[in-house]
């Protein structure tokens, strides 16, 4: 009888904690167009970032060069100050993600499927409007298009008219919070921050450079 | 016979393996070289420069250019104080390297992490002449009238993963670096070219202090 009853308050509590961790489930569905966020995709087709990761503790900063190519594919190398390139991505065209190289220290499944879709978010790709729906909550409007594994968030003002932030959930909660600062149609933003709950300290920070032709 | 062809087939193999670098020829003696260099670095305790770094991503045909200050004090300490279009300093000195990016301050030691005390070992090496006698390295040397070129071809596993080979131009009147050509596997290049040189200047010890 005793048993019982502690597996009892032990699913109960489960079950709290469970529905109190949804950030999302209180928030209404509504009706919303998945095309009027694609104002805000942020112009990549030439850029060069100056970049500084912190994660638990570490400090890494460099060179993020995003490029267009001809072939439709997006390109992203970071490369240290002194010019050794940590990693090489490609994202071609509609779908997929190919890295082209990768220092050992940096290659992990984990650390590349994150990047990977810390950048998806960034590119404003995987978005399917059948699978589109929208939420609202505090006068925002969370464009929801879901992903392999989880959603992606474009949060904009209730008249869509502003781009607030960006969010990588999963089913519940926010793993990751982006934010893009400046740039406009065909102009590449200025800054863009990016910041994980999930990892103790990991945010990365992008600011815009113009690097000085050589001589 | 069979020795005969295995000679010549090594003399092929040895002759294709060296690269080739347009405007030099390999030396078949580099012994007067390895002389006069270590005559000449023996000398130089200090060097004070400017310098101009051009990172070519070859997939991406794109250029990132940076200019800087350098300064070297024998025998294991350096600064590189990086100025356009980014702000950011490096300091080697001893086993520890410090970074400070803005207000972000950063410090490594590279007893502590092996590649960090390669790649710290490649540029003292390069800057203070003692290249030569780095066991990660196979070294090869060419010349033409005014440059020494020391190729530097990885030999230890974990810098074979990151650099195919690694080039200082030495310069035939003072026996210093002019640059340091580092080439990844994936055919980016990296070149630092050190300008408006000055041999055994006078640095305050605050240059290289970590904090």
């Amino acid at each position: 009888m005793r048993k019982s009853k502690i597996r009892f308050l032990i699913f109960l509590d489960l079950v709290c904690t469970i529905l109190s961790c949804n950030q999302y489930r209180h928030m209404q569905r509504i009706s919303s167009n998945a095309s009027c966020i694609q104002k805000f995709k942020p112009d990549f087709s030439h850029v060069v970032y100056r970049t500084s990761v912190d994660v638990i503790g570490k400090h890494i900063s460099g060179i993020l060069v995003v490029k267009h190519m001809s072939d439709s594919s997006t390109r992203m190398v970071f490369t240290n100050e002194m010019g050794f390139s940590y990693f090489d991505f490609g994202f071609p065209p509609d779908s997929g993600f190919k890295v082209y190289q990768i220092v050992p220290q940096m290659n992990k499944e984990g650390l590349i499927r994150t990047l990977r879709k810390d950048f998806e978010l960034l590119l404003f790709r995987n978005m399917e409007n059948s699978k589109y729906y929208a939420l609202t909550d505090s006068g925002l409007i969370y464009h929801a298009f879901p992903q392999a594994e989880g959603v992606n968030y474009y949060i904009t003002g209730s008249n869509c008219l502003q781009l607030v932030k960006m969010q990588r959930a999963s089913t519940k909660k926010p793993v990751m919070e982006a934010f893009i600062y400046g740039g406009s149609p065909g102009i590449a933003p200025d800054s863009i921050s990016m910041r994980h709950f999930n990892i103790s300290h990991f945010s990365i920070t992008l600011k815009q450079i113009t690097t000085p032709a050589a001589q | 016979m069979f020795k005969s062809i295995s000679l010549v087939s090594f003399l092929f193999c040895f002759l294709f393996s060296v690269a080739q670098y347009q405007g030099y020829t390999l030396l078949n003696h580099p012994e007067t070289f390895k002389k006069s260099f270590t005559q000449a670095t023996a000398t130089t305790e200090s060097i004070k420069s400017d310098f101009k770094q051009e990172k070519s991503l070859s997939m991406l045909s794109e250029n990132i250019n940076s200019t800087g200050k350098f300064w070297y004090r024998k025998n294991d300490k350096i600064r590189m104080e990086y100025i356009q279009p980014y702000s950011y300093i490096m300091i080697l000195n001893g086993g520890k390297i410090f970074t400070k990016e803005g207000q972000k301050e950063n410090k490594i030691s590279a007893n502590s992490n092996k590649v960090f005390q390669q790649v710290n070992r490649i540029l003292i090496d390069c800057v203070g002449g003692s290249m030569l006698d780095n066991p990660d390295f196979q070294s090869h040397i060419f010349e033409n009238s005014g440059t020494y070129l020391v190729e530097l071809i990885p030999i230890a596993k974990n810098l074979k993963e990151l650099y195919k080979n690694i080039n200082i131009l030495i310069d035939k009147k003072d026996y210093t670096a002019t640059a340091i050509e580092m080439f990844e596997l994936s055919g980016d290049k990296t070149i630092i070219r050190f300008q408006n040189k000055v041999l055994n200047a006078q640095i305050k010890d605050s240059v290289f202090n970590i904090p």
